[in-house]
Formats: C-alpha cells, structure tokens, sequence
C-alpha cells in the first residue's frame, strides 16, 4: 500500500510538472504584450520619452525580454531571477498579480477562505439531501413522489444556475425581501462575534440555497440509479426471502453496495470545497475563487489565473489518488496490495 | 437523518430572517456600488495601479493638491492648499514655478502640512529604489535635473560606435552602479527646490515650455513622510536640490512601501475624507469625513458623514438599488440600462443626472497603406455608414453624435460650436457620393485592368503606394492595381462591432459603391499589437495588414494632442500616431495647440484647438461613431449631487447632501 502511494506520488509530481510547463507555455503563447497592455492607459499621460522608460521598465519588471524555457524555470523557482534569488512555486512564491500588483499568495486567501465556508454549507446540504431522497425514491419506484422528484430534478438539472440565481434573487431579495441582493456584508458594518456571524449567514443563505437547489437534480439521480441497481441485484432478493428487515435490507445490503459509484461522486464534492462557483458568486458580488478565477483570466492577470488552476490541479491530483485509496475502504474486492 | 436535515435547514433559515431585522442604511450614508473591484492600493495617483475604483478613493481622501480641475475641467489653484503660485520663465528657457502653501494645512491625524510633504511624493516616487520597485511615476521627465535624480547622480556613457551587446553590458553594469550608489546616499533633485518650511519651487525644462497646460507642471500633493517611511526620514535641500534623508535601499524600502501603499486604518491622508475600513473579504471600503479638512479649491466641505464603496454586479445592480443595499450607481449607459434606470425613477424614490461622455467610440484607420492610404477612400467609408443611425440604434437613442476629437462639453467645442458647425464636415449617408469619390480617386478597374463594372473596384498605384499590401493584383506589364478591399480587425464580444458588421460591412451599399471591408475578430491585446505594429511578439505584426480597427477614445480634462500625428520614425516605433497618418501642418497643429501657447492664452488655444478640427475632420483618419449619454442614478435621499464628465463622484459628492 505505502509503494503503491509512493508510486501514485512520484507520478503526480511528473505530471504536475508536464502540466504547469503546458500551461505556462499556453498562456504565454497568447499573443500579447502585457507589458503594452499594462501602460497602454497611461499613454495618454505620458510623453513619448516617459512612455518608452515605462514601456521598458515594465518588460524589464514583468521579464518578458527572456526565452519562455526560462521565464517557465524561473517562475518554478528552479533558475535565479533578476535579482539572483531563487524564488518559485518550489519556494512557496506563486507569482505575481498584475492586476492587483501584490504577490498571488496574498490575494488568495480571503476568496479561498469564504468558497470553502460557503462549500461547507453546500456539501452539507446537499448531501444531506440528495441521499436520502435517492434512497427513498429509488424503493418508491414509479411511485408519485419518485415522478415528481424527478420532474424536479430534472428541472433543477436543466435550469442554468445563472437563472436560477436571478429567479431567487427577484423572489426572496426584491418581492419578499427576505435576504439581501448581494454581498458579504451589510455595508459599511462593523459587527463583531455573533453579530457578524448573523449577518454572515444572512447574506450567504441565498446563494446557498442557490446552489444547493442546482445542484440537487444531478446527486439524487445518480443515488437512485445506484440504488435501484443494488435493489435489483440477487443478494436483495436473497435477503428479503429470508425475512431481513426492509431497513436493513436498504441500508445494510443495497446503499453499502450502491455506495462504490456514489463515492466517487461524494470525494468530488469534498475535493469541490475549494473550488468557488464563478456564476453564483459573479451574480451575488460574492469574493469567493470561482469569481476570481474568471477575474484573473478576464484581467488578463496570468500569473494569478495559473496559480488558481494549478492549485486545482493538484486538488483534481491528489483527489484522484484518495479515490482510488477509497474504494479499498468502501468495498474489500477492490482493496489495493501493490 | 431526515430530522437532522430539516432541522439544519430550518435553522439557516430562520437566521436568514433574523438577519431581515438587520439595520438600514442609516442617515448620513451614501453606499457607492462599482462594478470595477477595489484592489486595496491606496498610494497617490496612478503610481501603481490605474484601477477605476482605487482611483476614485484615493481622490476622495487625497484632495490638497496645489492645482485643482474646476467643474469645467480648467486648472485652477487651489486655494485652499496654496497662499500663491508664481510662474517666471528664466533666461535659459526653463520656467520655475514657486509654490508658497497655508500654513494651516493639516492631515486627517492632525499632524502639520508643510513643503517638504509636497516635494516628498515625486522625490520619493522619482527616486531609483521605487523606479525599480514598480512606480510608475514618470514625471522627473519635466524637471530639470529629473534623469539624474531617477540614476541618483550617476551618469551612463556610451562611446560613439559601441555594439547593441556591449550597449546592454553597460546598461545593466550601470543599473548595478545605480543600485550600489544608493546605498552611498541619496542624490538631490536639482529642480526640485525647498525655500523655507511654507515655500517650494520647481524648474521645468525648457523643451516643455512654453505649454498651455504648463500648470500641471506646479501640481503637487502633501505625501505624510512619517507614513510612508517611518521614522529617520526627512526631506532637506542643502542649496543643490532637495533630497530624502534616511536609507532608500530596496532592503529598507521595500517593506515600508509595502505596507503604505495598502495601509487602511491610520492612514494619513488630506482629503475629504479619511479611509476607515476596507475589508478585503466583501471588498467593502467605509470612508467618513475628515474633520480637519479645510475644503477644496472653492472652500467647501462634506456633509455626509460616511461614505461606502462596495462592489455590484451589472446583473443584480438594479435590484439592489432598490431595495437600498446600494444608493448610487455611476456611469450608466446604452439604452437597457438607461431604459432601466429610468424606470427605477418613474417608480419613485430615485432621481437622475445625465451628462456627455468626453469621448466617443471609433473607426480608425491605418492611413499610411493599402486603399485606406486614401482620403478618398475614408471617405467613402464615411458615407457608407449612416453614423447618425448608428449612434442611436447603439446608444439606444441616448448618445450624441461628434465629427470630430473632441467631446460636447468642452468648453473649446461649447465656445466654438457655430464656427464647427460651419466648417465640419458631417459625411451624411449617401452611396452617390461615396461611388464619385472612389471614382474620382481612381478606382475605375477591374482586377484584370479593365475598365470598371461590377464587383470590387481597382487602382492603379505607383509602387510606393502599393507597398506590401496582400490583395495588390500585378498584371503582365508589371502595372500593379490595389483593390477597395479593407481588411478591419474587431475585437470579441463586441457589440460596436457585430452592429458594423451589419450597418457598414454587410451593407449592399458598399458591394454597390465596389468596396468590400473584411472583418478579422481577435482579443484586444492581439488588436494592439496589429494596430501598433509591435514586432515584439512575433515578425507578421510589423507587417501593415489591418486598415480599420473599431476602438474608443476618452479625452481627461487636459487637452494635449501633442505627439498623436508625430512624424518621427522613433516616435511612431513606440506607438505614437497610431493612424500612421503623416501631415505636417496636423502634427504642426497639435504640436503648436499646447507647446505654442502661453497657459495664459485660452483664446490663443481655441483658435489652433479649431483649425486642428477642422483639418482632422477633412484627412479623417477615425471616423467617430458615437458619444454616449452617461447616467447617474441614486436615492433621492441625495441632494445636490450632479456630475459631468469631467466632475465625477469623488468632487461631486462634496457638494451633495443627504436628507431622510
């Protein structure tokens, strides 16, 4: 097991670095000059000899004037940079914000501290959810709860969350005024301790709702559908012909089995937490990763857009390693030995 | 398990209705909503970054600038901030203007304004260590002694003759001495001159005098030294310029920049407000007034106590005014959203103030190749787009149409709209006169040389004119004919464009008239780099390929077309005159328009200000589209509050008041 997990993370370590020099080259294969871009609207400003001093200092800051192999290198840390230091991704330096012009480590944490709060809520609520009502509707076949949940469902699946957003905003924020449109925060409040916790979840219930409405359709779904496989099989049968309580026959003999593909799904969700959902958190003016990640690419701001997709990268990496280490735990015939 | 669920969220729930009996907005509150995000620097001007939202706080709390723009965009002094401004053109042909401030001039923590906070800003953001720690402060440029204060005294020289590789050698050998000399001391700034405690003066070089806009140059801002660098800091000038006082190595510097420039609470500022909070989080900036403000140019004060900056989206912007988490939204534009704002007002509860953009959205042309070399040509184009159509159908119906660079409210325009009026030409639609033009200009072939029928229309030109154009057809004789074909590049997701695609590009009129106009759509960045020609990225950039781009333009309050039609090759290479149009009396013109005038000559500047429209307006090298109408919309709780396109929130807000 431990060469096995030895092996998973020496191969995740190859891959990553196959990846980030594909996307390192990617987005510098953009054709653009970010150092025109970034003094383009000074020009008006400036006089011909103070445009050129800035042109060239920004190419020389942003260090534009070397080949892409070793602007990859420097920016993994693995060659010196204009000053002579060693300062990479290896050295815990994940780049540097052009838009924001503050180091990429600074900027993320608020956003990624407020996606994996919000996620929380989410995974809580829609797992919370969707099993039991896959479980219960998979037993209730073609009965009219399982029609109707999978007319919602279905709807909940189809209806683009952007919709769904609006749509709940214009009920529950504008008719009903239940909660706010938007944002984190009542403005220009100071709340402290219970307070701003109050008001914290004041203003993320709708988003939260939100997201756990859309998401719902998909979970429910697919647990029914891994349910009503499990139910079908001969063990079910077997131990309903005995007598076996119909409680334990679900929950002990067909969920345990219909776990296997559900468990894929459920790692994804966890691994999820850090991943921000860009339209929900655009729609409510929400600082959260998902935003920032379209932020970062909409501002042009590679180096914080690659820090963001690398770091997700690892997670999807990483993930992928737990998932299968899961499945050992889940069901003994997958177990791994080698 | 159910119950769990059920119970988790009837909880949430029930905390979300609580959070309905959250307090209002109270009295005394403007919330602020821009879609531009706050990025949190909070360091004078532009000297970092240029963002919208950054920008417009750090007027609201820095605002003893020691020349101010009026309402109507002039210069004034401030008199508030300055006892007297005094300008003297010297012998050698620089001009030195010697500044003397109140002397009651405090920041918001109460601690004295003097000259040496006015000459700390450009000593500390010209100085070498914050060149090269990303400022972006240009302006030692002006002032004498400038290019040697940014090398702290050290001088480059490169022999006659030197090889680009040993030019580089010693360019970064320099760049070292540069780095190495600071650790030494600090260089003084030999243009830059403290009198007394009350008093400064500053030298302007003599190729950027006379300008009319010379006042700029006399434009200086209190810069608390105790924030910015601590303690150990001074500014002094001991008879050779003044200088900054204390360690200005990177090591020492870089940290306490750092933490100034995004430094939120105890923020030392002169404005009138004072920021209180910014949370990074909900990106929410609280400002309140500054109580030790004396007021700006004209005296005046605030009255609303506090003032919040958050960020809003433009798909829920509405609603969240109104149900009050916002009060005001700037800047509003095209006819979904004015339509909206409108409808908001006739509600109740809102009002609205509208005023002219000082730009306008544009074709522009390469006039230096291919058939948009051609006057005639750009005409043609101008009379193959019903602009007037076009702005309304674009602006729905609230936009303006311009024939010209400038915008509605200029006060040059304003002064002079009788005489444009009969001077410009407004190019109205008409495909009889676009054909003649084409016509008259040589157009009359075909592709193979013969005499012209249908389909795109051919000229014979001289070789020069040919240059390396792609659709240049050469026959056996070696004649070379150059079709009316013009390949436009457009950006995406752009609404200008798809509308002149379907306006101008599509329109049968122009197949009539023997033109075709072919889009290329690309990113923005990538339409840069053809429209400056930037070799940089990559060889085919260089290469002329694109006639027409579809772009916008804004113009600030400072009128300067200095440079834009330059004829030099080395200017042109760094991206002046991007309408690669070369006429000499248009470059005399723009040239003569600021460095020909005295600041004291208004008159003087209109006369030049109309010959360059008018001449601008007959070569054409852009065709304006539109200038759009901007809404503001807020509460109605706010009273007093007007804005135009040079008076925005941060200035407006100061007159404004709030009435529950």
């Amino acid at each position: 097991m431990l060469r096995y997990i030895l092996k998973r993370t020496a191969y995740i370590i190859v891959l990553f670095l196959i990846i980030s020099f594909l996307m390192y080259s990617l987005y510098n294969l953009i054709p653009s000059d970010p150092a025109r871009s970034e003094v383009e609207p000074m020009r008006n400003m400036l006089k011909p000899a103070e445009y050129e001093a800035l042109y060239k200092q920004t190419r020389l800051e942003l260090g534009l004037d070397d080949p892409l192999p070793w602007r990859y290198a420097r920016w993994m840390g693995f060659v010196p940079d204009r000053f002579g230091d060693f300062n990479g991704i290896v050295q815990g330096n994940f780049g540097y914000s052009n838009f924001f012009k503050k180091p990429v480590i600074d900027i993320i944490p608020e956003p990624m501290k407020f996606t994996v709060l919000i996620n929380i809520f989410i995974t809580i609520f829609a797992l919370g959810i969707t099993i039991p009502l896959g479980i219960k509707i998979a037993v209730k076949k073609d009965t009219t709860l399982d029609r109707s949940v999978q007319v919602f469902s279905v709807l909940g699946y189809s209806i683009p969350i952007h919709i769904i957003g609006l749509v709940f905003i214009f009920l529950f924020a504008v008719i009903l005024r239940w909660f706010p449109v938007m944002g984190m925060k009542t403005p220009g409040s100071n709340f402290t301790g219970w307070a701003a916790v109050k008001d914290f979840i004041y203003h993320i219930t709708l988003p939260v709702i939100v997201l756990v409405f859309a998401s719902l359709g998909s979970m429910t779904r697919y647990v029914r559908s891994a349910m009503l496989d499990a139910l079908s099989m001969d063990y079910v049968r077997t131990a309903r012909a005995k007598g076996v309580r119909e409680k334990v026959v679900i929950y002990s003999h067909a969920w345990r089995n219909a776990l296997l593909p559900v468990i894929t799904l459920i790692i994804g969700w966890f691994l999820g937490i850090f991943g921000g959902s860009t339209i929900t958190e655009s729609t409510f003016s929400l600082n959260g990763m998902g935003r920032l990640n379209i932020q970062s690419l909409t501002n042009k701001d590679y180096e914080l857009a690659l820090a963001i997709q690398l770091f997700y990268i690892s997670i999807a990496l990483v993930g992928r390693l737990l998932t299968d280490l899961s499945y050992g735990f889940v069901d003994p015939r997958v177990r791994i030995t080698k | 398990m159910k119950k769990l669920v059920a119970l988790l969220m009837a909880g949430l729930m029930l905390i979300g209705v609580i959070g309905v009996g959250a307090e209002p907005v109270g009295s005394g509150e403007i919330i602020y909503a821009s879609t531009t995000e706050i990025s949190g620097d909070w360091a004078h001007g532009a000297i970092w970054t240029n963002n919208a939202t950054d920008n417009m706080i750090r007027g609201l709390i820095n605002d003893y600038s020691t020349i101010s723009f009026n309402q109507g965009g002039a210069m004034v002094n401030n008199a508030s901030v300055t006892e007297s401004v005094e300008g003297v053109v010297n012998e050698d042909g620089t001009k030195t203007f010697t500044i003397k401030v109140a002397q009651d001039l405090v920041f918001n923590d109460g601690s004295p304004i003097t000259a040496k906070h006015f000459v700390a800003g450009p000593l500390l953001f010209s100085s070498p260590t914050l060149l090269g720690m990303g400022s972006k402060n240009q302006a030692y440029e002006y002032y004498v002694g400038g290019q040697a204060y940014r090398n702290n005294g050290q001088v480059l020289e490169i022999p006659e003759g030197t090889s680009d590789e040993d030019k580089t050698k010693l360019e970064e050998d320099f760049k070292a001495a540069v780095t190495a000399s600071v650790a030494e001391g600090n260089a003084a700034f030999e243009g830059i001159r403290l009198i007394d405690d009350y008093t400064f003066s500053v030298t302007i070089v003599s190729k950027y005098i006379p300008y009319y806009y010379d006042l700029s140059y006399a434009s200086f801002s209190p810069l608390s030294i105790a924030m910015w660098l601590g303690e150990g800091y001074d500014v002094k000038d001991d008879g050779e310029g003044a200088y900054i006082v204390g360690d200005m190595t990177a090591e020492t510097l870089a940290p306490k920049i750092e933490n100034a420039r995004f430094l939120t609470e105890g923020r030392v500022t002169a404005g009138p407000y004072s920021l209180v909070s910014y949370d990074v989080g909900a990106k929410q900036a609280v400002l309140e007034i500054n109580p030790n403000y004396k007021g700006n140019f004209e005296g005046q004060k605030p009255s609303i106590q506090k003032l919040i900056i958050v960020k809003a989206e433009k798909a829920t912007q509405f609603d969240a005014l109104e149900t009050g988490a916002i009060n005001l939204i700037s800047g509003l534009t095209g006819g979904d959203e004015v339509n909206k704002a409108l409808d908001l007002v006739a509600k109740g509860g809102f009002e609205t103030v509208n005023y002219e953009r000082n730009g306008y959205g544009k074709i522009q042309f390469a006039s230096d190749f291919g058939p948009t070399q051609f006057k005639a040509v750009r005409h043609a184009v101008a009379h193959l787009l019903d602009r007037q159509e076009f702005a309304t159908t674009f602006t729905g119906g609230y936009g303006a149409l311009v024939h010209g660079p400038y915008g509605l409210a200029m006060w040059m325009y304003q002064e002079s709209e009788e005489e444009l009026n009969e001077k410009l030409n407004t190019y109205p639609y008409s495909v009889e006169t676009a054909t003649q033009l084409l016509v008259d200009a040589g157009f009359v072939l075909n592709a193979e040389g013969g005499e012209y029928t249908t389909g795109v229309r051919y000229k014979k030109v001289t070789e020069k004119e040919a240059g390396t154009y792609e659709h240049n057809v050469t026959l056996a004789d070696g004649t070379v004919l150059m079709p009316a074909i013009i390949e436009w590049s457009s950006t995406t997701d752009n609404p200008v464009s798809e509308l002149l695609v379907t306006m101008l590009a599509n329109n049968p009129d122009l197949a009539t008239a023997g033109m075709e106009i072919r889009q290329s759509v690309m990113d923005f960045d990538q339409l840069l780099l053809w429209m400056y020609r930037d070799k940089s990225q990559g060889e085919q950039y260089g290469v002329p390929k694109y006639g027409m781009f579809n772009l916008a333009t804004n113009f600030t309050p400072v009128y300067d077309q200095s440079f834009s039609f330059t004829l030099k090759p080395e200017e042109i290479a760094l991206g002046y005159n991007v309408n690669f149009i070369f006429d000499e009396q248009l470059d005399k013109l723009s040239m003569d328009m600021v460095y020909g005038v005295e600041s004291t000559d208004p008159e003087g500047f209109r006369k030049i200000w109309v010959e360059f429209i008018d001449l601008w307006n007959e070569l054409l090298p852009e065709i304006p589209l539109y200038s759009n109408v901007y809404y503001s919309i807020f509460a109605d709780k706010l009273k007093g509050y007007t804005e135009n396109p040079i008076w925005g929130f941060a200035p407006a807000i100061v007159y404004a008041t709030v009435e529950e």
